[in-house]
């Protein structure tokens, strides 16, 4: 399917208030050429993509950001969960115009200068990566889980991972990641 | 000339002028995870309003008499809103079911309703608290609709729910049955709101999901509580006319088999809900015996 702007009246209306809907700061300039302004890991990015393209497509094979895994297109599968404003999400279920003025951070937004953050040295660890496709959509799901609930039970990572499909592992090994994780940061916050 | 333009209005009175020129089919679109599912082609000509960062569209108001909530509310703020869990906890609990973490942080109550899924959690817990919606219709008048009378149309914009304040009973709980506990399309769910004072039931609303192609009141069931009181003949009472609503609603249905058995079960699994009593109290096991 071709999608794109129409040189009519509408679409001018439609990019003025585009424009307008940039959280009033007004620098994101018209999307509707295709290069569409995001804020992915901490930079600011341009994106040359459709503004109905999914997001999950556009991080991937535009900004090679190639964590983001697009599974299902359904919300099923949870592999191209990303952050989007500290929330996880479906990125496949998110069209990328709508993701402007939002903070969008995926598994490469996690990374130290070097090597793993501690999330992913925990599934390393405990044996919670095999084939891998999961992963990253898991890392963010339990990354936002951690980020609103620091010390989360069984019931309450599992819960939060449920909207993760691993046909590999069998799910022991990635909540007991989680766990693992979540103990050393506390103990990280009281040693402050 | 076939072409789709997109836009993100700031607020309602931009969308507002934007609808008023606008010539061409219009489609909304707030979490999306109805709209993108794979597969399902989008519109190809148009206008796509997206809705989901529109100021004030997403808001619980519950401490005026009615509660009000408005159309781009997300899933999880339904199910994270202490006023509105103390005051309605049924549709508190039918949004901490819906879905995944993941959808529940994009998926609106006017998606929902829009989307009109025979299985769409929210809706038996609208239907029977008799919600009433606030539409945007596409020549821009105002217009407010019971949610049953609503009918999806392209240009016809949900922009609040309205639960009324006689509508929202003292006691609700919302159960639901799936293939799975987590991230599950309901195969069967009910919503109770009642009365219960002193062992006995007063007034009673309840309505079911994914039993036909719209969520629906359950006359039958309702009788069979209200004004008596809460003993093990009442629940047999109970049970039996639920059998009876399953049977009317999907006569002849590959699935009306075991949802006459599994309606019981959630039945009372309301009933101890909204009781505050253990489902393994012997109250339960005398009325299924």
């Amino acid at each position: 399917m071709v999608i794109f702007w129409a040189n009519t009246e509408l679409a001018r209306n439609a990019r003025a208030s585009l424009r307008l809907s940039a959280g009033g700061t007004g620098s994101d300039g018209d999307v509707g050429e295709g290069a569409i302004s995001l804020n992915v890991n901490g930079d600011s990015r341009e994106c040359a993509a459709p503004p109905t393209m999914r997001l999950s497509a556009a991080l991937r094979d535009i900004l090679n950001l190639t964590s983001v895994k697009e599974g299902c297109c359904e919300g099923e599968c949870g592999a191209c969960t990303i952050l989007l404003d500290g929330k996880p999400v479906n990125s496949c279920l998110v069209m990328v115009f709508q993701a402007r003025g939002s903070e969008i951070i995926t598994v490469e937004g996690l990374l130290p200068e070097t090597g793993l953050n501690s999330l992913q040295q925990a599934f390393l660890d405990e044996g919670a990566v095999q084939c891998g496709y999961c992963t990253p959509g898991m890392v963010m799901a339990a990354e936002g889980l951690l980020r609103i609930n620091p010390n989360p039970d069984e019931v309450d990572i599992r819960h939060a991972l449920a909207g993760n499909i691993c046909r590999c592992t069998g799910f022991e090994t990635i909540v007991r990641a989680v766990s693992v994780e979540a103990a050393a940061r506390r103990e990280m916050e009281a040693g402050r | 000339m076939s072409a789709l333009s997109v836009v993100a209005p700031p607020d309602l009175s931009t969308l507002r002028s934007l609808l008023a020129g606008a010539a061409t089919p219009v489609h909304f679109l707030a979490g999306g995870t109805d709209l993108l599912i794979a597969g399902c082609p989008l519109p190809d000509t148009g206008l796509l309003v997206d809705l989901s960062r529109m100021d004030g569209m997403a808001h619980i108001a519950t401490e005026g008499a009615d509660i009000r909530i408005r159309a781009a509310t997300t899933v999880v703020m339904l199910a994270d809103h202490c006023g509105l869990r103390a005051r309605f906890p049924a549709l508190s609990e039918a949004a901490a079911q819906c879905g995944s973490v993941q959808i529940r942080n994009r998926a609106t109550i006017g998606g929902n309703i829009a989307n009109a899924s025979p299985g769409a959690d929210l809706l038996p817990v609208l239907l029977a608290a008799g919600a009433r919606l606030c539409l945007l219709e596409p020549g821009g008048e105002w217009n407010v609709v019971a949610i049953l009378d609503f009918a999806p149309a392209p240009g016809r914009l949900i922009v609040e729910v309205i639960l009324p304040n006689a509508g929202i009973l003292p006691r609700s709980a919302f159960v639901k049955l799936g293939v799975r506990q987590d991230l599950t399309i309901s195969r069967l769910s009910l919503a109770l709101l009642a009365e219960l004072q002193d062992g006995r039931f007063g007034v009673v609303r309840l309505a079911a999901g994914a039993i036909g192609p719209k969520p629906r009141r359950l006359p039958h069931a309702e009788s069979a509580l209200e004004g008596r009181r809460l003993e093990p003949g009442t629940l047999r009472d109970f049970l039996s006319s639920l059998v009876v609503e399953v049977d009317n609603a999907i006569a002849g249905r590959a699935s009306q088999l075991y949802k006459r058995r599994a309606i019981a079960g959630l039945g009372l699994d309301l009933i101890a809900r909204i009781s505050g009593m253990n489902p393994r109290h012997e109250l339960f096991e005398e009325a299924l015996a």
